[in-house]
């Protein structure tokens, strides 16, 4: 500090105050971050090797809770759960905003109004949107009342086991597929049309143009919306826990559901954490492999 | 697309966007609808629009039994305290992650991408520890820290960063030259190009803000300190059966705000969104 600070060298003490000013920027996010996110990351670890119930002191159990998982037909069947959820949700809310994107993508006078309307269940409150759909999916609602007219028998989507999970799906994708939509627009009109034309003179069908074309040149953005969704999928607790709760028969109840009912309703704290523990992997391991695939997927111009 | 065919095919490509457009706009209408009717009308006739039909008594009986005034202002001045925290901090950061070299800047950077990629429910129960021994349940500070240090808030640091990366050089330097410091060049020349960016920002923060639903349900239980997502599900009787009038009405209440900020400002609110989004 002193020797730096002594006159005669300008650039280095120039440099320190930027050091300085950078850690006074960055320090309120940083520290809060650290406390908030990166320690309790780190806690979550610690606390899935104890067995603790929040009342008594936390005993040392070492790997028990994840042998006990690995045993653990509910914790199980909530990972096949979380598996079916997210690739539900993943393929539907891709193909969807896709499909939507290139619709969008017309011109049209008003096209704008249908713009706004596939949007706006995105802005919608997520309590307030689950709640719309568990009343309009109550035993006897209309909804289900002109699903069995139509001969479906006797429907009741939302609580019965085999159809409540895709029910789930379809209520989360109606909701959010206006922003993938509204991404995958943009990245469409960021492609020059000269191209189409092009291809197209040189005979290419329609599905060849998106395929060959359209494709590789989003393929940056495809990349983007695939992983947040992916993620998002992962942990999403909300719509799940307001429209089933889990049920019925544990049908709904992902990983994070199961986290959150050993934690806060059965206060097995220890085991809660070790699920918690085992969603971060997984997650960070997509993560990984996303990256190491995005060279070999992605295309960037130039 | 083809535009010199559009006009043949165009009723039919109007049909089809109506069609599309249904599974979006009908939910929302029919809450908007169902709102103002009495509880054996949203039963015996859903259809019914008939507006001499519809009246304010759920939006009446919901201030008047339930405190819901009182969570309508939590969320409100939670909101309030995140939002505007939220682009400050991550401006801040983002700009000395883009722009200062300072010790441990690259590790830093890489814990806010870990953070970013952290959902916030997997770290509850450390957190929740943490706060209970603090004493800190059943108030609004472990939903208001949570809130501003979530992936939500490291994402906006993030967006900070490449907004400020895309920013020319010499606009510091000019800045520099013409005396100010730091803090100056920061404050009177990076800020105030920063509008687009910050309001991506904002709506995020807004929208994670005014969902939050796990955090209140972790924290959170007497009826005065709620916040509207939880608050929304107390419309019940003793029993746990739902009383779908006040629900549909509070509903309407929790989601026009957003709706009609929304509407009004779509523009920038959709290409903000798509910009974060393509910009990768």
């Amino acid at each position: 500090m002193t020797r730096a600070a002594r006159p005669g060298r300008p650039a280095l003490r120039r440099a320190q105050r930027e050091a300085l000013m950078g850690v006074l920027f960055a320090a309120p996010f940083a520290l809060g971050m650290l406390l908030v996110v990166i320690v309790p990351l780190l806690g979550v670890m610690g606390i899935s090797l104890t067995q603790w119930s929040l009342l008594d002191a936390p005993r040392w159990v070492g790997l028990r809770n994840y042998t006990r998982l690995a045993a653990d037909p509910a914790f199980l069947r909530s990972a096949g759960v979380t598996a079916a959820f997210t690739a539900g949700i993943l393929a539907l809310n891709i193909s969807a905003a896709l499909a939507l994107a290139t619709l969008l993508n017309v011109r049209l006078r008003g096209i704008g109004v249908f713009r706004t309307i596939v949007f706006s269940p995105v802005v919608m409150p997520v309590v307030a949107w689950a709640l719309v759909w568990k009343f309009l999916l109550q035993p006897d609602s209309l909804l289900n009342t002109w699903l069995s007219r139509l001969g479906a028998g006797e429907v009741n989507l939302l609580f019965t086991p085999s159809t409540a999970l895709w029910t789930v799906v379809v209520i989360e994708v109606i909701k959010s597929v206006g922003l993938n939509a509204v991404i995958f627009l943009s990245a469409l009109q960021g492609v020059p049309p000269e191209l189409h034309e092009a291809a197209r003179l040189d005979g290419a069908t329609g599905w060849q143009v998106f395929r060959r074309i359209i494709l590789p040149l989003i393929s940056p953005t495809f990349f983007l919306v695939f992983i947040v969704t992916l993620i998002g999928a992962l942990k999403l607790f909300t719509p799940v826990y307001v429209l089933t709760g889990g049920g019925p028969a544990d049908s709904t109840t992902t990983l994070i559901v199961y986290m959150f009912k050993q934690g806060f309703q059965f206060f097995e704290f220890g085991y809660a954490s070790a699920v918690a523990t085992v969603l971060f992997v997984i997650v960070l391991a997509l993560t990984v492999a996303q990256w190491s695939l995005r060279r070999r997927l992605v295309f960037y111009e130039g | 697309m083809r535009a010199e065919r559009a006009p043949r095919w165009s009723w039919a490509l109007y049909a089809l966007l109506v069609l599309v457009s249904l599974p979006f706009l009908l939910p929302l209408l029919w809450l908007l609808v169902s709102a103002f009717k009495t509880s054996a009308a949203i039963f015996s006739s859903p259809f019914d629009v008939n507006l001499a039909h519809l009246s304010l008594a759920n939006v009446r009986q919901v201030f008047h039994d339930y405190p819901f005034a009182r969570q309508y202002v939590n969320s409100v001045y939670i909101a309030a305290l995140v939002v505007p925290l939220t682009m400050l901090l991550s401006a801040l950061a983002g700009y000395a992650f883009a722009r200062l070299r300072f010790p441990g800047r690259d590790v830093v950077f890489i814990l806010t991408l870990v953070a970013m990629m952290v959902p916030s429910e997997l770290t509850a129960v450390p957190q929740f520890v943490a706060f209970s021994r603090l004493g800190l349940t059943n108030s609004h500070v472990p939903v208001i820290v949570t809130q501003i240090f979530s992936a939500t808030g490291a994402l906006a640091v993030f967006l900070m960063r490449q907004h400020f990366i895309t920013l020319p050089p010499e606009l510091d330097d000019a800045g520099r030259v013409d005396g100010l410091g730091t803090l100056g060049v920061f404050r009177y020349i990076m800020l105030p190009l920063s509008r687009p960016a910050l309001a991506t920002v904002a709506i995020f923060a807004v929208l994670n803000s005014w969902n939050d639903y796990f955090n209140p349900l972790i924290y959170l239980s007497r009826e005065g300190l709620l916040t509207l997502p939880l608050a929304l599900q107390r419309f019940t009787d003793p029993l746990g059966g739902v009383y779908w009038n006040l629900t549909l009405a509070a509903g309407v209440l929790v989601a026009l705000p957003v709706l009609l900020t929304f509407l009004l400002a779509q523009r920038q609110f959709i290409e903000s969104l798509a910009a974060s989004g393509t910009k990768g």
